[in-house]
């Protein structure tokens, strides 16, 4: 019984894991105007990984939230980026959802 | 600026004499994007331009161009096909600063002379942006065994806010164009009020002469 119980809870455990989504955020050079904002998230949009996109003009940051248990390495987005015109100057990963993101960006602009 | 194979084939392409294709103006919008275009320049020029990028560095389309001098009565009807290429871009931390050039070839006909001719287009544009300020220079010549005109733009924006992905973008841009040709006698100032958001941009003043001048173009 104790066996079964443990395996069920390291199952939970294991779905847990995997059920939670990961952010990653970029800083991104020469990122200025719309246009450049719409390039890239249509190019990181493009990703079977990819839930949702943020981009801040403001904060030179792009955010990618990542489905329950998928990702993209960082070789791939700095290529994703690179190929779409722009520069990468670092890239975090976080489980902030992209929506606490927002309200971060967002709050940086008041 | 890191060049691929692909990209060296189309700098020796663009290097390889007159029958080299070349690149374009509100040139590449961004990679694996369309961009349509079309301008209005205060009776003197009319624009449209459909261009397809696949890559940030690439596009190539086909446009339309109507010159009407009001020096002479004379206008320069040309269809073409174009090619535009960014030779080199800089990302700064919050600036952006291109070099594109571009070239292409057309039909074209004018009411000075018989039939059509074959036109060549060549021509490049430097700018720079931050989200408060811009400035662009562009050149576009357009020559063929009955004419040559050349199309001198600069344009110096200032924006009363830096906006954000998600805002309407607002520029006040001070223009100043030059036409070769006895297209228009002196230099065509213009005030315009740019608005942009999303992939739609849209221009919209008045020259010095009180004549209107619209441009509209939309990235998707």
């Amino acid at each position: 019984m104790k066996i079964h119980q443990a395996f069920a809870a390291s199952l939970l455990l294991a779905a847990s894991i995997v059920a939670r989504a990961t952010t990653i955020e970029m800083d991104v050079n020469g990122l200025v105007c719309a246009f450049c904002a719409q390039g890239i998230e249509k190019k990181l949009r493009s990703f079977a990984a990819t839930d949702d996109v943020a981009v801040s003009l403001e904060q030179r940051l792009v955010a990618v939230a990542m489905k329950p248990g998928q990702d993209i390495g960082d070789e791939e987005l700095l290529k994703a980026l690179t190929d779409a015109g722009y520069t990468v100057k670092a890239i975090r990963r976080a489980d902030e959802p992209i929506d606490a993101v927002r309200k971060r960006l967002e709050a940086a602009r008041r | 600026m890191h060049f691929s194979n692909n990209r060296r084939w189309v700098a020796t392409l663009l290097c390889a004499g007159p029958l080299a294709l070349t690149v374009q103006a509100k040139p590449i919008a961004f990679a694996n994007g369309t961009t349509v275009m079309s301008e209005y320049g205060a009776g003197t020029m009319i624009e449209a331009q459909a261009f397809y990028a696949p890559y940030y560095w690439l596009s190539t389309g086909f446009g339309y161009l109507r010159l009407d001098s009001d020096v002479e009565r004379r206008t320069r009807d040309i269809e073409y096909v174009r090619v535009n290429y960014l030779v080199k871009r800089w990302n700064l931390d919050a600036a952006q600063a291109n070099v594109f050039v571009w070239g292409g070839l057309g039909n074209a006909s004018g009411s000075d002379f018989g039939g059509s001719r074959l036109a060549r287009n060549a021509g490049f544009q430097l700018d720079y942006e931050t989200r408060r300020i811009y400035g662009s220079l562009k050149s576009d010549l357009w020559e063929s065994t009955a004419f040559s005109h050349r199309v001198d733009t600069m344009q110096l924006g200032l924006a009363p806010y830096e906006h954000d992905y998600q805002d309407l973008a607002t520029w006040f841009v001070l223009q100043a164009r030059e036409y070769t040709g006895e297209i228009h006698r002196g230099t065509e100032w213009a005030l315009l009020l740019r608005l942009f958001k999303g992939g739609a941009w849209v221009e919209a003043g008045f020259t010095g002469d009180g004549k209107p001048q619209v441009m509209a173009m939309f990235n998707f």
